[in-house]
């Protein structure tokens, strides 16, 4: 399976005069675990809110499961985005009046029709099976954080996007998190791309790439 | 939000409800003034009289479906004594309820009781030419109550009536005695003479067509003119069958009875709409800030993969049922508002009415959609990616 | 006015041919072909019907006809609700019964009949020789407007899923929508009239088998509801639930029929997806009723509201006899039995006069000129109850036509004989004269 998922050629985004992200040629495998390092402001998360179809390129080619996302129109990138990705955000970015179920629920009302028991299996299968009525406000960042991936899979998307998902948790959690996501993908067989500050998250992954400054400085392969 | 839903309908309602029952009101205490058009002989001033043969004629004219009743009136200067007690006054002969047949037409009962219901009258109309009512005021100064006798004397000529009741008009008629008009032609010495009718005619508004003078008109537009029920085409109508009279509409009231309850209800129905609007703005305001404080929910929303019109449905839905919910207290609110109103002006009580309670939350609904059209606007111009920084 | 009646009878005939082509996945040409004869067969019915029966019946075997056709509808609707609480839809039923061109065949004769037949009705007037032109026309119009429809047909979006009873519903919708335009073959009124009459009917067996005309025990609100009950508004309501409710049982038998099953995809996102386009697919077939609803909800408003139509018959000439005098037989050439105003136009020596004569409801006659005293002799028209005068639109209660005074049509001195009625031809024109001079003094006052 060494197909290509996402393919961009040239890639660009500016925001006026500010270039975040230089022409930028990236492959990625189908199923592949890449993991983005740069500092702030390196562009990485723009490179990621471009893969997930939350931003449009300034210029440049952009391919991710053979849709071109530059000619997609705002409802086709609602499309794209809750059927071929899933996101995890670094704040979880969960409703606040809503339980568990309920935010997971949200995820597949959108995609399609609600169905309480899968929400209900899928919070199982991230352990949290004990705190499916609990609002997010109840929980604690590890969990939230949870429950964003259930949310995020929630979809069986081909593309996960991780947006610092370790990065408000401490140590423990952090490897709890990373364990999770590892044996979903290993179910799923989804493609992961991460964006982390930490080395040892990046770690997980089967390729890092370095940005700085909105250029590619560096590509390492595990195992380098 | 909610609170300017409540308010916008409850006043709404408010107004609504007044409005309908306001013209009743109105269109009753208007009534109360009976007559609007009075009958006067044309040269009143040389001690011009009409002729009480004309009287049947009233109820042939062309409108004649229209005069809801008419009563005459011969007024006469007299002396009046009850027991020891001696006063000058004003006697005013007239028809209580008197059956009146015209030819050609049925029978109807015409008189001070069909034109002028709102006389209190304690006790009971005369019936027999000696029987007579007298006013309030004046049964005080003479000391009279029901069933006393009372003499009148104009020339030598003297009359004894029987008081059958006491009238409270809160008018100058409680310083009159009333009595049956042959009897009192016969008492002033002016046998089948009236000084004056006057006329209880439904009317349509004047408009200003109506207002044109009839002379100045084509054939076309007299004949109009004279097929419409205004209150001075009626008026003319009536003139014409009295012989030697004048008939001038009572302005004040017939234009009153017309046109000021239409302007009334316009009022109150463009207040409701004032309301609204201002409920309106109000709500589009306070959702605005909604959207601005939701805007990373609406951009995770967006995250996550809904379009647009799935955001509109959620955001939609929401303001409906919150609406609907506002337009239902509203509702109650304005009811208790509209009979509070009605209670302290009119004082009566309100019926509710049923009615407006779909009118109130369908508008409360309206209201918010409206008012929701910028806000949504607002809430699909938002980026996700900027929603979920903020 | 009469144009915008053709409009609801082409919009009827129109719409049952998009529905028939659109649900019957037959060849176009057959369906096209048996509408069209049945149609044309159907005006040939019509006018059958129209020049052998007398006075109503025509009108009521089309109505029992329709009354039929509303029962069945009913009962199609209720058992399509039985069904689809069972096991499996009725979708593939259909299918086997649309395809057959037999039955789609005889489902488009039997239809085009139908509405030939109510076509038949509003074009040929009753009683005496069918105008056969007219006839002719009316079908070969009704053939044209066929193949026009069916040209529109193809441009429609096709009906998703059909089945029986969404396409009775809509058939039923439209016909009753066509035949609510001919106020003698409106079915709602009379039904609303019935529902009325029967729930008087049992509310009053109901007191007396209680044999207490004035229950003591009864508050006045429950008077209040009970008298509710004789209001004219239960009918209206009653009729109206009988009216929707085989549509809505039918969107109910839509909507409960059970969603194929997708237990057996394991993937959660795939499953919610197929179930979302299952959904969404029961959803556009309920548009089906939903058109059908509307065009009930248009004959009931068809029905309240009938475009108002002046009984005005042309004035027929009369002559006077040697002695002067104009006689009218009561019956014969023009029966003046019938409770509607007779016009006539008398002329002698370059001078005429309009005048009307009216049966009223107690079996007397009046004779009146076709104008009043005051207005310009415009003439009037007959409606329900009353007349109006075309020149300043006032009613006249039938009761008052004779008296004199207002705008009412001006008495003319008639004398009652056996079999007839005399009016003296001279007086007439006199009368006349005056009426119009009297018109024409107004004219001169006003100056």
């Amino acid at each position: 399976m060494m197909d290509v998922l996402i393919e961009t050629r040239g890639l660009t985004r500016n925001y006026g005069e500010i270039c975040a992200l230089k022409p930028l040629d990236l492959r990625v495998n189908n199923g592949e675990w890449l993991s983005i390092m740069g500092h702030s402001g390196s562009g990485k998360s723009t490179l990621l809110n471009l893969l997930g179809g939350l931003d449009r390129p300034s210029d440049g080619f952009i391919r991710v499961g053979g849709e071109d996302l530059r000619v997609l129109s705002e409802d086709g990138m609602a499309r794209y985005r809750r059927e071929f990705v899933g996101i995890i955000f670094q704040q979880h970015h969960l409703i606040p009046y809503l339980t568990a179920v309920e935010n997971i629920m949200m995820a597949q009302y959108f995609h399609s029709v609600p169905d309480e028991a899968e929400a209900r299996t899928a919070l199982e299968r991230v352990g949290l099976g004990h705190r499916l009525k609990n609002r997010p406000g109840e929980l604690s960042g590890g969990e939230q954080q949870r429950v964003c991936i259930a949310r995020a899979i929630i979809n069986s998307p081909r593309l996960l996007l991780g947006d610092e998902p370790t990065g408000n948790l401490d140590h423990g959690s952090t490897r709890v998190v990373m364990e999770l996501l590892s044996e979903l993908r290993a179910e799923e067989q989804f493609t992961i791309i991460m964006v982390t500050h930490n080395h040892e998250v990046a770690a997980w992954g089967d390729r890092t790439i370095y940005l700085d400054d909105g250029v590619m400085v560096r590509e390492e392969l595990k195992g380098d | 939000m909610l609170i300017s839903i409540i308010m916008g309908a409850s006043v709404a309602t408010a107004f609504l409800g007044l409005a309908g029952e306001l013209s009743f009101r109105i269109a009753m205490e208007m009534r109360n003034y009976g007559a609007n058009i009075l009958v006067e002989p044309m040269a009143a001033e040389q001690g011009g009289f009409l002729s009480d043969a004309d009287l049947p004629k009233i109820k042939t004219v062309f409108w004649r479906y229209n005069i809801t009743g008419f009563a005459p009136y011969l007024f006469g200067v007299i002396d009046i004594s009850a027991g020891t007690k001696r006063e000058k006054s004003v006697v005013t002969g007239t028809w209580f309820a008197r059956l009146l047949t015209s030819e050609g037409e049925d029978e109807s009962i015409q008189g001070v009781k069909v034109i002028a219901p709102w006389w209190g009258l304690s006790g009971t109309w005369p019936e027999a030419v000696n029987e007579a009512i007298i006013g309030a005021a004046l049964a005080k100064r003479l000391g009279v109550v029901s069933g006393e006798e009372v003499t009148t004397t104009k020339e030598r000529r003297t009359q004894i009536f029987r008081v059958v009741g006491i009238v409270t008009t809160g008018g100058y008629e409680e310083e009159q005695l009333f009595a049956p008009l042959a009897t009192v032609q016969s008492l002033l010495g002016a046998p089948g003479r009236i000084s004056r009718v006057l006329v209880s005619a439904l009317t349509v508004p004047m408009d200003d067509f109506g207002r044109r003078d009839p002379a100045g008109m084509s054939k076309e537009e007299y004949e109009k003119w004279y097929c419409t029920a205004y209150v001075t085409s009626v008026a003319k109508n009536v003139e014409e069958v009295m012989s030697g009279s004048r008939a001038k509409p009572i302005w004040q009231i017939a234009s009153a009875e017309g046109s000021l309850l239409t302007k009334l209800n316009r009022l109150m129905i463009l207040l409701a709409l004032l309301a609204l609007t201002a409920a309106a703005t109000a709500v589009s305001t306070s959702l605005m800030a909604s959207m601005t404080e939701r805007s990373p929910e609406i951009a995770l929303m967006k995250a996550i993969g809904a379009d647009s019109l799935q955001i509109i449905i959620v955001l939609l839905g929401e303001i409906l049922v919150i609406s609907s919910v506002g337009g239902l207290i509203g509702y109650l609110c304005g009811e208790q508002l509209a009979g509070f109103v009605s209670r302290s002006v009119f004082d009566a009580s309100l019926q509710p009415s049923l009615w407006l309670l779909p009118t109130a939350v369908v508008s409360a609904m309206t209201v918010a959609m409206a008012g929701s059209i910028m806000p949504l606007r607002k809430a699909l111009a938002i980026e996700p990616v900027q929603g979920l920084k903020g | 006015m009469g144009a915008l009646k053709l409009t609801v009878l082409i919009l009827a005939w129109g719409g049952i041919i998009i529905v028939l082509g659109r649900g019957f996945s037959v060849n176009r040409l057959l369906l096209a072909v048996s509408n069209a004869t049945g149609f044309a067969a159907g005006v040939a019915v019509g006018a059958l019907l129209l020049s052998t029966l007398q006075g109503d019946a025509s009108f009521a075997v089309a109505k029992a006809v329709l009354s039929a056709l509303f029962l069945l509808h009913w009962l199609v609707s209720l058992a399509a609700l039985y069904r689809s609480t069972g096991e499996g839809t009725t979708v593939e039923r259909f299918q086997k019964m649309s395809n057959n061109p037999l039955s789609a065949a005889c489902c488009s004769i039997a239809v085009g009949i139908l509405a030939g037949t109510i076509c038949s009705f509003r074009f040929i007037p009753q009683g005496g020789e069918v105008p056969l032109l007219t006839v002719v026309i009316v079908g070969f119009s009704g053939v044209c407007l066929t193949a026009f429809f069916f040209g529109v047909e193809q441009f429609v979006p096709k009906m998703p899923v059909p089945t029986a009873e969404v396409l009775m519903a809509i058939v039923v919708s439209f016909i009753l929508f066509a035949s609510s335009s001919i106020p003698r073959l409106d079915l709602f009124s009379p039904l609303v009239m019935k529902v009325m009459k029967l729930i008087h009917d049992i509310v009053h067996q109901f007191f007396e088998s209680m044999l207490i005309p004035d229950h003591l025990f009864f508050r006045p609100e429950v008077w209040n509801y009970i008298g509710l009950l004789f209001g004219n508004r239960v009918g209206l309501w009653g009729g109206m639930l009988i009216w929707f409710t085989p549509v809505l049982l039918v969107a109910a038998a839509i909507r409960l029929e059970r969603l194929p099953s997708v237990a057996h995809i394991r993937q959660g996102a795939e499953r919610r997806t197929l179930l979302k386009a299952h959904i969404r697919e029961r959803r556009t077939r309920l548009v089906a009723p939903l058109i059908a609803g509307v065009m009930l909800a248009a004959a009931v408003f068809q029905s309240r509201f009938p475009a108002v139509e002046y009984w005005d018959p042309k004035p027929l000439k009369v002559a006077a006899t040697p002695s002067g005098s104009i006689f009218i037989p009561l019956t014969g050439e023009i029966d003046l039995k019938d409770g509607k105003i007779h016009k006539f136009l008398f002329k002698e020596r370059g001078r005429d006069a309009r005048f009307m004569v009216l049966q009223n409801s107690a079996g007397g006659y009046t004779v009146t000129l076709d104008a009043c005293s005051i207005c310009k002799p415009d003439g009037y028209g007959q409606t329900e109850g009353a007349v109006i005068c075309y020149y300043c639109k006032t009613l006249i209660p039938l009761e008052t036509v004779g008296k004199p005074g207002g705008c009412n049509p001006v008495p003319v001195p008639f004398m009652m004989e056996k079999n007839g009625i005399a009016i003296d031809g001279a007086a007439l024109l006199n009368l006349w004269g005056i009426t119009v001079q009297a018109t024409n003094r107004v004219k001169g006052a006003a100056r």
